[in-house]
């Protein structure tokens, strides 16, 4: 009995510690129910829009810029990188590997399934990391994350794998688990000197207009990465993104492939489970 | 941000009456360090702050005391809000969650 309420009493401070109404414990259901709500809230609020249609960001959930999209789309931008990327990827390293070793299927069709949580590390590889892990395990230099060849590649590797949902996995592993949670605290989390978090804008204001832009839904926003941006004049990853917006929030970006980062991102593409895979996307 | 902006004014002001001197600079530039070290712990950086400590490490450096201290106190204020808010958003951000 005074065990029973020695146990109880710590319970109950270990409670008050952890704020008043201590939060739900992470689990896979829960985060399958988080991705059930994520999914519904979006079809909810756009209902004229079909869901793999989510994987056009902006275009999406605006007639007027689909329309100028379609203009664009005759003379893709993004193009140049593409034939970069396709031939960048099949050119041999120094050592006469190829990057097609380093991947499953040989690097095509493979998008979707990027991030994954890696058992073995413990940690989320994105595409972008896996690139560069291939070359550097082949002894070639890494490529730089925002631009250039590395959002070449990854448009080839995209663009393989067209029309692929998202297929992210979150394996029975204590760690993935917590990698995901750490990414939905991330994009949840109000940060910089703006009081804005991801959500804000790309959750509550998803499809509103701010400056020239339409703010993209949250849901696919991963889908057409990377992307060619007419304010940019030149291709974007994820990196660059995340850093960009990072920094209209006014909160310093961090390093690329930072792991907070890639936990972010392991946690937006599998709240787009199922999300067709549709990049190299443009942008105006 | 008004908030901020007066903070930074007040603790400015004593100086307009009595120019700053080295000594003074420098402590003011150690408490913004550190303060924005605190924020760099909880992963909340702003772009501002540190905008705002690297014009106050410039000013000393160029021997403007008065102008050193007072970005540096700008910065110091807002490294302050920003752990804050890192502290509200610890249990808050659950309640921005989608349900
Ligand atoms: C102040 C509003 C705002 C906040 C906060 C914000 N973004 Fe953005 N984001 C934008 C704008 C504007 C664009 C460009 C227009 C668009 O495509 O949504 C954009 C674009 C994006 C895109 C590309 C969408 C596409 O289809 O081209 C991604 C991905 C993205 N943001 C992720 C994030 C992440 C992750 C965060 C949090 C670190 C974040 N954003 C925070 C305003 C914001």
């Amino acid at each position: 009995m005074r065990k029973f309420r020695g146990a109880a009493a710590l319970i109950l401070v270990a409670g008050l510690l952890a704020g008043a109404a201590p939060a739900p414990a992470a689990s896979l259901a829960s985060a399958a129910a988080d991705q059930k709500a994520f999914q519904d809230n979006f079809r909810s609020r756009f209902p004229a829009v079909p869901f793999a249609d989510f994987a056009n960001g902006p275009y999406s959930v605006n007639a007027p810029m689909r329309k100028q999209w379609e203009e664009i789309m005759q003379f893709p931008p993004y193009d140049f990188a593409l034939d970069e990327g396709k031939t960048e990827f099949a050119k041999p390293f120094a050592n006469g590997k190829t990057y097609a070793d380093c991947f499953p299927n040989g690097g095509i069709g493979i998008r979707q399934d990027f991030p994954y949580f890696d058992g073995k590390t413990g940690e989320v590889v994105t595409l972008d990391l896996a690139i560069n892990r291939c070359r550097q395990a082949n002894g070639e230099k890494p490529l730089k994350y925002q631009t250039g060849m590395m959002a070449s590649l990854t448009a080839y590797m995209a663009e393989t794998s067209r029309g692929k949902p998202f297929d992210i996995k979150i394996p029975d592993d204590p760690r993935a688990l917590a990698a995901y949670e750490a990414g939905k605290k991330y994009f949840y989390t109000r940060r910089g000197q703006l009081n804005f978090a991801c959500a804000s804008c790309h959750v509550g204001a998803a499809g509103q207009r701010m400056r020239g832009d339409i703010l993209a839904p949250a849901l696919g926003i991963l889908a057409a990465f990377p992307i060619y941006r007419s304010d940019w004049g030149s291709m974007g990853t994820i990196d660059r993104r995340f850093t960009s917006c990072s920094a209209q929030m006014r909160s310093t970006p961090l390093p690329p492939q930072d792991p907070a980062y890639r936990n972010l991102e392991y946690f937006l593409s599998y709240m787009s489970n199922g999300v067709p895979i549709s990049g190299p996307g443009t942008r105006p | 941000m008004k908030a901020l902006a007066i903070a930074a004014l007040l603790a400015a002001l004593p100086l307009a009456a009595h120019a700053a001197d080295k000594t003074e600079a420098e402590t003011a530039l150690a408490a913004a360090v550190k303060a924005e070290d605190a924020a760099g712990q909880v992963g909340n950086r702003w772009v501002p702050a540190e905008a705002a400590l690297k014009a106050a490490k410039a000013a000393l450096a160029a021997g403007a005391w008065d102008k050193a201290v007072a970005e540096a106190a700008v910065a110091q204020a807002m490294a302050n809000r920003a752990v804050e808010q890192s502290h509200e958003q610890e249990t808050a951000w659950r309640d921005a969650v989608v349900r």
